[in-house]
């Protein structure tokens, strides 16, 4: 599994800048528009990061690579799940670091409202439901049909950007309506990522390369 | 001992199947696995590798189970593919770092050695070398895992005539550890004239023979001679027939039953790989 981890990496190293460059775009873009931008930073990061990271392997044919390596299909899929997990991490901590020190050190008069632990899970809650959609496609489809996905995947996410943002205010004037309906979303939103993680590997055991 | 056992392994498609292929490679030997492109080389090579599933049949590699012993299979193969597996973008270098960890008997004297015989830079991008030079890399990390079986598809696909000399020679010399073995996938059959103990041929999905080289061109034989020999009888006893204004040049499986037929009415030749690939693949009577 390290190995596979390791593997990602090396692979991205030459581009791992990109990361930055995400988070520096992002942020330049949606903090001074919008009030959730500590939520859109951290979603469209670590998505983009996501999707660069599998348009790297659909370009070096990576699925037949791996299958000539002494590891289960199993165990690439695994590794995809964790590796979009500290994809999301990064997005997400990222964005509530570069929020906290715009507030902090005031470098923009912005007027940000208050920050909470809320900040952080509603994002990665949002890409974590993301991933799950995405990653099945991508050990399912074609080569092509990955490159559409990535695509789709990209244009949807600029447009549902306003929706998006509105959602979010709602959440922050109104709030969650107790603490256990926040419990059963984040509950709904993992269980949704383990049963998108055992699809994936079903469809990608059975896949021919 | 068989490095590789095939028993009935089907896997059908719209247009095209293997079909109930049964097939040994032996242990210490290389063996040709020849046919013309498109007939399903490829296609067993990647159910051995795991990439295709089979509709049916079983996969054994070095007496274990495929796919149940899948991990422990690949420490002990090496693959070399005329598809270049690796990521473009990445050096040689990174390349390694990148591929030793997942091999247990991985030996990095064997592959610095290798790069230096290949004249391979290990600062070189992969997207820089040249076809010769990928195969040459993947060689090169396919002999530092230690493997026991080598399963090459296509390897010298493309190839100019030093690289393959090269590549041949080194698959030579392994094969002097008798413990080694080699599934050498091709079309380009005269690399297998030099170097195959065993040849197997397949056809439109089947298995037609996998027999030692040498016996294989004991008993196959090109037999040339008058038109006014054939009958719809005769006709039948050949593999593949091309007829011509002058005569017919002919192709039999059993050259001892065609020199009772014929006696000294004809003239037998020495077939070579490809001659057999061409008038088995073509059957029937070829007119030109």
């Amino acid at each position: 599994m390290l190995n596979l981890l390791r593997k990602d990496f090396i692979a991205l190293k030459s581009s791992l800048w990109l990361g930055i460059l995400f988070l520096a775009v992002f942020s330049a873009f949606f903090i001074p528009k919008l009030s959730t931008s500590i939520h859109l930073v951290g979603i469209y990061t670590a998505f983009a990061l996501l999707n660069h990271g599998t348009m790297i392997d659909i370009k070096n044919n990576n699925h037949n690579f791996l299958l000539t390596l002494p590891i289960k299909r199993k165990h690439i899929v695994q590794a995809k799940y964790i590796t979009a997990i500290i994809y999301t991490l990064f997005g997400v901590l990222a964005s509530y670091g570069i929020h906290w020190l715009v507030k902090k050190l005031a470098i923009l008069d912005l007027n940000m409202p208050d920050y909470s632990v809320l900040d952080i899970l509603v994002p990665a809650g949002i890409v974590l439901v993301l991933t799950s959609i995405y990653l099945p496609l991508f050990y399912t489809l074609s080569k092509k049909g990955t490159s559409i996905i990535n695509v789709v995947f990209f244009l949807c996410l600029i447009a549902l950007a306003n929706p998006t943002a509105l959602f979010m205010n709602m959440i922050n004037e109104k709030g969650f309506s107790s603490d256990q309906t926040l419990f059963l979303i984040l509950t709904g939103i993992i269980l949704l990522f383990i049963a998108s993680y055992y699809l994936t590997i079903n469809l990608f055991t059975r896949k021919d390369l | 001992m068989n490095a590789i056992e095939l028993r009935n392994l089907t896997k059908t498609y719209p247009q095209f199947t293997v079909d109930n292929v049964s097939l040994d490679v032996k242990k210490g030997y290389i063996t040709g696995l020849i046919g013309p492109n498109g007939v399903g080389k490829s296609t067993l090579i990647k159910m051995m590798l795991g990439m295709i599933r089979p509709d049916s049949g079983s996969i054994k590699i070095l007496g274990r189970d495929m796919p149940k012993d899948e991990v422990d299979i690949k420490q002990d193969i090496g693959i070399v593919s005329d598809d270049c597996f690796y990521y473009e973008h990445l050096t040689i270098r990174d390349s390694k770092k990148m591929i030793a960890p997942f091999y247990k008997k991985w030996n990095e004297k064997k592959f610095n050695r290798y790069l230096e015989q290949f004249e391979l830079s290990p600062n070189k991008k992969i997207q820089d070398l040249s076809k010769g030079m990928k195969v040459k890399f993947s060689l090169a990390v396919a002999l530092s895992q230690e493997a026991q079986l080598l399963i090459m598809d296509e390897p010298t696909s493309g190839l100019d005539p030093v690289f393959r000399r090269e590549i041949l020679d080194l698959l030579a010399d392994i094969m002097q550890d008798e413990s080694n073995s080699i599934l050498f996938s091709t079309h380009i059959t005269t690399d297998l004239d030099q170097i195959a103990d065993y040849i197997a041929f397949i056809n439109r999905g089947k298995l037609v023979f996998n027999e030692v080289k040498d016996e294989v061109l004991e008993r196959f034989a090109i037999v040339k001679g008058d038109s006014q020999l054939l009958d719809s009888d005769i006709r039948k006893k050949f593999v593949g027939i091309r007829e011509t204004a002058v005569g017919f040049e002919g192709m039999v499986d059993n050259r001892q039953e065609a020199e009772l037929l014929f006696g000294n009415y004809v003239v037998f030749d020495k077939p070579s790989l490809e001659e057999i690939m061409y008038f088995t693949a073509k059957g029937g009577r070829i007119h030109a």
